[in-house]
């Protein structure tokens, strides 16, 4: 298993690297096209061939991967933070604070995030542009997506609030913000790291979803979602084994992902049970 | 219980005024598709404009429809033209059929593979239904639907396979964590056969976690469906929510939000209420 992990891990850093490194890498800009040679099959020019426009698809396999690779994770920053204030501002102050706090979370938890997340994509100006549109696009996902997130935390905080280590430091005259940055925060850190992780995969399936559906990133930008609208060519084309690098890259960044957090629930769930052996010890 | 049903409606219009305060803010609310129609004259476009705009006053907009709402009407969808209890009482059936079979399916294999691997103990077959869960876990919705268009298979078994991951890693982490409790383990030790501990020990140990995982389950359901319905031309409520959302129809995407928000705030009720109910009796 530990060797799956570290193949996990070394793809990732690949992916990333390759990602990051698009524009050196790439054999063209993800926009160029070569008219003279549209839908070409992988050639020593074209390593992946070329798409109905003439574009190079491994050049747009690399761009898509960097939006998809960069933008994943910083919408699951956003949805993080904004789990941590109110999961944590809940688990902190407890009593009407909690209440008021949890309801706002099952609110966001009872809507359907896929449709409002469609409805909200879909009255975008007609004319905005493609950066603009990956940009409100991953910007959404953070901004509905906090909110499973926030019912963890606050648990964490809740019972880290009630433990011996949190009542010393009250004793010895630690409130406010000083106690919440140097004490909850950093013993919230293996929570809040665990749903940042979480959060990335779900971000790039959702943003597939979103892409396939025509309502991702708009064209010309790839990202791996909106490459994979090409597959439905598939239905009514011959299918040409090429098209389906991009998805093949997908569920094999996203498999990385889910190995390695399955690691970290095991890890998790193994910590509670010794904390639960031996009461009082903080998770 | 009154609370409850309370809570319910104020969670149920919270996310209908979520849902169309999120709309109207985004910017391109009051642009039309049909304004860039170059064959329309100058008075057909201004009243499009005075059309969108008829719904801007967000305040107005939503105390109109609540007045309408408490009357039983819905409102007319502005793309469509019909009105929304029509369309809705059209659309629900195709939605709740595929989500009965989507979800039978999933529970069914999630379940069975779950009580499979920890029964079996085989290390193998772990890996193995791990690796199948996590290939469903990292496909997009849109993908698997668009290869069950291809196989002309029932776009609702593409949804069991896409929520059964979630299940069996829910109830195989969950049969775990039961398998080491003390009374289990004693059980074991005197010599309880694997289906009678598994029948009479294990199951009603986990059954109020597997019980509010129902209702998690059907709302994850709802979000899975929406690609499938788009990419299988199934007529449901998915299907109605995209062509409302490129349509730009506020009264449609409203209504569909409350739908499905009232389908899952009633699924997680029922599943708590079930899971309290099962609690008391046990206890």
């Amino acid at each position: 298993m530990k060797n799956v992990r570290i193949a996990a891990i070394a793809v990732l850093v690949v992916a990333m690297g390759a990602a990051l490194g698009a524009n050196y890498i790439a054999p063209a800009s993800y926009e160029q096209q070569f008219r003279e040679s549209p839908s070409a099959s992988p050639s020593a020019q074209h390593l992946l061939g070329t798409d109905d426009l003439g574009r190079d698809r491994f050049a747009r396999l690399l761009h898509g991967a960097r939006v998809s690779l960069v933008l994943a994770p910083l919408a699951a920053a956003i949805s993080t933070v904004l789990a941590a204030f109110f999961g944590g501002m809940a688990g902190y102050f407890g009593g009407w604070m909690e209440r008021w706090a949890l309801t706002v979370v099952d609110l966001f938890l009872s809507i359907p995030w896929l449709f409002l997340l469609i409805s909200v994509r879909a009255v975008l100006p007609l004319n905005i542009s493609p950066q603009a549109s990956v940009v409100v696009t991953f910007l959404l996902l953070g901004f509905l997506g906090w909110a499973a997130s926030a019912r963890i935390i606050c648990a964490g905080t809740r019972d880290m609030m009630k433990s011996e280590f949190v009542a010393l430091a009250r004793a010895t005259g630690f409130s406010g913000v000083k106690l919440v940055r140097l004490h909850v925060l950093p013993n919230l850190r293996g929570t809040l790291l665990a749903q940042f992780w979480i959060s990335v995969p779900v971000f790039i399936i959702t943003e597939a979803n979103l892409s396939a559906l025509g309502l991702g990133v708009s064209e010309p930008l790839p990202s791996l979602g909106s490459l994979l609208r090409e597959l439905q060519n598939v239905v009514t084309l011959r299918p040409e084994p090429w098209i389906f690098v991009p998805l093949a890259v997908l569920i094999v960044v996203v498999s990385c992902f889910q190995i390695l957090l399955n690691r970290l629930s095991m890890e998790r769930s193994s910590s509670e049970r010794t904390s639960i052996e031996r009461p009082g010890a903080p998770a | 219980m009154a609370l409850k049903l309370l809570r319910l409606s104020a969670i149920m219009l919270m996310a209908g005024l979520i849902g169309a305060t999120l709309m109207r803010i985004a910017p391109g609310f009051t642009a039309d598709e049909q304004q860039l129609n170059s064959s329309l004259s100058a008075q057909s476009l201004q009243a499009l404009r005075q059309a969108r705009l008829a719904n801007a006053d967000l305040a107005r907009f939503y105390l109109h429809y609540l007045g309408g709402l408490a009357h039983g009407d819905l409102g007319i969808s502005q793309s469509l033209n019909q009105p929304v209890r029509q369309l809705l009482r059209e659309r629900l059936p195709a939605t709740l059929r595929s989500l009965a079979i989507a979800l039978i399916l999933a529970w069914i294999l999630g379940l069975a593979l779950a009580a499979a691997a920890r029964l079996s103990g085989s290390r193998a077959f772990t890996l193995t239904a791990d690796g199948v869960s996590g290939l469903f876990i990292s496909t997009p919705a849109a993908v698997l639907a668009l290869v069950f268009v291809v196989l002309r298979w029932p776009p609702a078994l593409a949804a069991g396979l896409l929520i059964f991951p979630k299940i069996y890693r829910y109830c195989y982490n969950l049969l775990q964590q039961s398998y080491e409790l003390p009374h289990i383990l004693t059980a074991r030790a005197k010599g309880a056969g694997q289906w009678r501990v598994l029948a009479w020990h294990v199951a009603p140990t986990a059954m109020p976690q597997l019980l509010a995982l129902v209702g998690v389950s059907i709302s994850i359901a709802i979000g899975v469906l929406l690609p499938i319905e788009v990419i299988c031309d199934v007529p449901g409520i998915g299907q109605l929510a995209w062509q409302a959302a490129e349509a730009r129809d506020l009264p449609l995407l409203v209504n569909l939000t409350l739908t499905v928000t009232f389908l899952t705030v009633c699924a997680t009720t029922l599943s708590d209420v079930a899971r309290q109910g099962f609690i008391r009796e046990a206890a």
